[in-house]
């Protein structure tokens, strides 16, 4: 029995996985704590400084942190506004990850105690839940993040970590449904004994549903409401239990996305609902099946044919940036290839000389199409899921004519970026 | 060691988690007082989003008065930070000025917002069935920003 309970919770929490499906989740939290926080950026004067209309949570705070917060003078507001928005962006990007979360979470911390008239609410203080679990391990930048490409590990993406993390993220989310439910129809929640859906449909215009497009038809119809309210409730309850259920789960997941495309379709409520908790619920699926599912099709990629990339293996500077490529590679799509290593170039396509070779990278794809330079990187962006943020930069109008230069520019003075000692005059490049 | 402060963490993270999640509704009937809340994490009453709808609807409106004329003022108005994906608005974020312990706070930020107004009004309105009598519409002043 001792030994059951004790291999039980190993696997519960203590059981190695990989954390790719963490560090997906990563850019979520941060996404989420990004459009929630900053738009109250926007109006500092309303909202922060000594200006503005300030509400304070002593619930959540002690009475000497609010008054030590409160007497920031804007100069702290300033300065927290910069901090903020630098190591969010560092956790968005996963750079120095961890630190840049905790960092973060403090600043969070810091506005919400200045004033909690905007930003607090109560799926605020379930995102700082999910901020605090995110603070206790690195584990989120393993992969998605600048942290891996500093690695320069190329299978950072089947890192294998402790899964206590993700599995306390899995029990806060379905544990919050649970809840949700129980208090619906236990406490002073009324939705068994009364019809909350046929009221809400019923607000004014001024109220917390949105006017969508079947709200008279439902506001007419209280037995409907009633059962939708029902519904809502025993899927609450259900949900949790079908998440854990391996072969409930991938339907479970489905019907929670659902559930909250429906709820910000409908209802005014904070976004944090709509780009935190749908990525909570992917932390179901098992990581093991995440990386097999990427092996295969890097597996797919071997068969099929991969694109070569053409670099100059004597610069240190090209090799990095070629591994990094590698690094950002997760379906195997890229196969490197070291010019000096070729006997003739012509052999890998024959438009392609030593010297151009030399000039800049070039990437053959297996239908034979060639390309250079920046250009490469235009093609690469569809193909290499961490490239992806960068198709909106790479095809942004008069990216075309700057990127070339930016990247020539580059190229021309790669020898120097590595501070090779036999080259500081950048004499290598011809 | 490792497995045992991971293991450490685990149970002492759950034994907060679920302790918060039902202290306010659950344990502190079952206990007769009121136990002490975890301060810097987890809401005040558990996770309790739309638990209780009632048929009635509050909220509160802001008027500015000039020349002895009142003038409803649009409470996007006054508070113009737009969130994203939602409207603050409507998630009644403005019957927080209500209490009249926001009262001054809220008067000083209504006179540097709209410094034309001589006066503003705050007022609790409240519709006492939103499915009987929709249009039915209680107003109560909540206090007067001389």
């Amino acid at each position: 029995m001792r030994m059951s309970i004790i291999q039980w919770w190993g696997r519960a929490f203590l059981e190695l996985r990989p954390s790719l499906g963490l560090s997906f989740f990563r850019i979520f939290v941060a996404l989420t704590v990004g459009l929630h926080v900053l738009p109250s950026f926007f109006h500092l004067q309303d909202n922060y400084l000594s200006t503005a209309f300030k509400t304070i949570n002593l619930h959540f705070f002690t009475p000497e942190i609010i008054e030590f917060v409160q007497k920031s003078p804007d100069a702290w507001v300033y300065f927290f506004v910069v901090f903020f928005s630098v190591t969010w962006f560092f956790f968005l990007i996963g750079l120095f990850s961890q630190f840049s979360c905790i960092l973060m979470t403090l600043c969070c911390y810091y506005f919400y105690a200045l004033n909690a008239f905007h930003i607090g609410t109560l799926s605020w203080d379930i995102l700082l839940v999910t901020l605090f679990l995110m603070c206790v391990t690195p584990y989120h930048g393993d992969y998605f993040s600048v942290d891996a490409l500093r690695s320069g590990q190329r299978d950072s993406y089947k890192r294998f970590r402790p899964f206590f993390l993700q599995r306390l993220l899995q029990l806060q989310i379905a544990s919050t449904y649970f809840y949700t439910a129980l208090h619906k129809i236990t406490a002073s929640g009324n939705w068994l004994t009364d019809n909350p859906m046929y009221y809400l449909m019923n607000y004014p215009p001024e109220g917390v549903v949105k006017q969508f497009i079947f709200r008279e038809f439902f506001a007419a119809r209280p037995e409907l409401c009633y059962v939708i309210g029902v519904t809502i409730v025993v899927c609450e309850i259900l949900l949790p239990f079908l998440l854990f259920i391996p072969k409930t789960r991938s339907g479970a997941i489905g019907l929670g996305i659902f559930f909250h495309v429906v709820l910000v379709s409908t209802f005014h409520v904070p976004t944090i609902f709509f780009f935190l908790f749908p990525p909570q619920l992917l932390l179901f699926i098992n990581p093991k099946d995440i990386v097999q599912w990427v092996e295969k099709k890097r597996g797919q990629s071997q068969n099929k044919g991969r694109a070569q990339v053409i670099y100059d293996g004597h610069c240190q500077f090209c090799e990095t940036s070629i591994n990094i490529l590698l690094t950002m590679d997760l379906f195997g799509y890229l196969k490197p290839v070291d010019y000096h290593t070729i006997e003739s170039v012509k052999t890998l396509h024959p438009n392609l000389t030593k010297e151009l070779c030399h000039s800049q990278l070039h990437l053959i794809e297996p239908d034979g199409t060639l390309s250079g330079g920046f250009f490469i990187f235009r093609r690469l962006c569809f193909k290499i899921p961490m490239l992806y943020p960068f198709i909106f930069v790479f095809y942004f109008p008069g990216s075309g004519i700057a990127g070339p230069l930016v990247y020539r520019w580059v190229a021309k003075n790669r020898y120097l970026f590595h501070r090779a000692k036999i080259c500081r005059d950048n004499a290598c490049f011809r | 060691m490792r497995r045992r402060f991971i293991s450490l963490f685990v149970l002492v993270w759950l034994f907060i988690f679920y302790y918060e999640s039902s202290r306010h509704f659950f344990l502190n009937p079952f206990f007769g007082r009121e136990l002490p809340k975890i301060k810097f994490l987890f809401p005040p009453a558990g996770w309790i989003m739309f638990f209780n709808v009632d048929e009635g609807y509050g909220g509160a409106e802001v008027y500015g008065i000039k020349d002895g004329q009142r003038y409803f003022i649009n409470p996007h108005d006054i508070l113009k930070t737009k969130a994203v994906g939602y409207d603050n608005i409507h998630r009644n974020v403005l019957s927080e000025v209500l209490s009249s312990y926001h009262g001054p706070a809220f008067c000083r930020f209504l006179r540097r917002e709209f410094p034309g107004y001589e006066q503003f009004e705050v007022a609790a309105v409240f519709y006492p069935s939103v499915t009987e009598n929709p249009k039915k519409k209680f107003y109560r002043a909540a206090y007067v920003c001389e």
